[in-house]
């Protein structure tokens, strides 16, 4: 059965494909994004316009494609993500 | 004796509900995560309960001097602690006060029956232990899917506190006896075990990856 995962995961998720599994040094194309957070393209692109507004992550612009780069408030966000996971995980619950 | 004890049960409450609260709040600002949200004000709930009470017994022991704390102070601190725990336990998403299951609503409706004088006090401790009890046993089955050993000591804080809500509505039945100290010892243990997991969380040690 597919475990259900909260929107806090998937942007979590996102967010450590771009900090630590990128492609190239310019970033991560959406469709390796949707691959690797498993996600629908029309879900994404909500979830990545709101990163970049929030300054999350960075867009970077390359042959004519959108790639997406882990900001440091991204990286900031992130470790705090794991930090308060791990602190909700002792009273069993999922942020 | 139990003049001590409650008011270390009370100051141990206080303080751990307000630690975990600070932590919880630290991380919902950090995070924007609704499960921290409710769990700071569950646990700022819980530490203004116990907050009130102690207040209560310290007013008693320094200014009035009557020789027992007043009805309605009591009645109000666990109120507050009950609406905590009610918080812990809708974040383990109960849709409504009382859960749709009939064998939940049957063991919901149990003390109510049992304690038919109407003190709010006895209402308040019936209800806290069956958020306290659903708590614990929603924590311990989460224990069986991650694995988090944490959540076992969370599990049996939540167990402690329920059996000690248990003990002590209890002791209203024989009030000369030592259960009400007893219930209030396995709640202070309980506390400290809700604690310990909570402790190990590396707040001040967050290290950011290395920077390019």
């Amino acid at each position: 059965m597919a475990e259900y995962r909260t929107h806090m995961k998937i942007i979590g998720d996102i967010l450590a494909t771009t900090r630590d599994d990128l492609q190239d040094e310019d970033g991560a194309s959406v469709t390796y994004l949707i691959r690797k957070a498993n996600i629908s393209h029309s879900r994404i692109s909500t979830i990545l316009k709101t990163l970049v507004s929030q300054g999350l992550l960075e867009k970077v612009e390359n042959q004519g494609s959108n790639k997406y780069k882990i900001s440091q408030p991204g990286r900031e966000f992130l470790q705090a993500y794991y930090t308060f996971t791990n602190f909700a995980d002792n009273f069993g619950l999922n942020i | 004796m139990e003049f001590l004890l409650e008011n270390i049960l009370n100051l141990v409450g206080f303080l751990v509900g307000l630690v975990i609260g600070i932590m919880s709040y630290i991380g919902f600002r950090n995070t924007g995560s609704p499960t921290l949200f409710r769990l700071s004000i569950a646990f700022f709930s819980i530490s203004a309960g116990f907050f009130i009470i102690w207040s209560g017994y310290m007013v008693e022991d320094f200014i009035t001097k009557t020789g027992s704390v007043e009805r309605w102070i009591q009645t109000l601190g666990i109120a507050i602690q009950t609406i905590g725990y009610f918080f812990i336990a809708f974040s383990h998403s109960i849709k409504s006060f009382f859960p749709k299951s009939s064998y939940f609503r049957s063991v919901g409706i149990i003390p109510l029956f049992l304690v038919s004088s109407v003190q709010l006090e006895h209402i308040f401790r019936s209800v806290s232990f069956i958020l306290l009890a659903y708590g614990a046993i929603e924590t311990m089955l989460s224990y069986f899917e991650n694995r988090n050993k944490g959540a076992i000591s969370v599990a049996v804080g939540l167990g402690l506190l329920a059996l000690g809500e248990f003990v002590g509505w209890y002791s209203f039945v024989f009030p000369e006896s030592i259960l009400y100290s007893v219930s209030m010892i396995i709640k202070i243990g309980g506390l400290i075990a809700l604690f310990i997991p909570v402790s190990k969380v590396p707040l001040t040690k967050i290290k950011f990856d290395d920077l390019e």
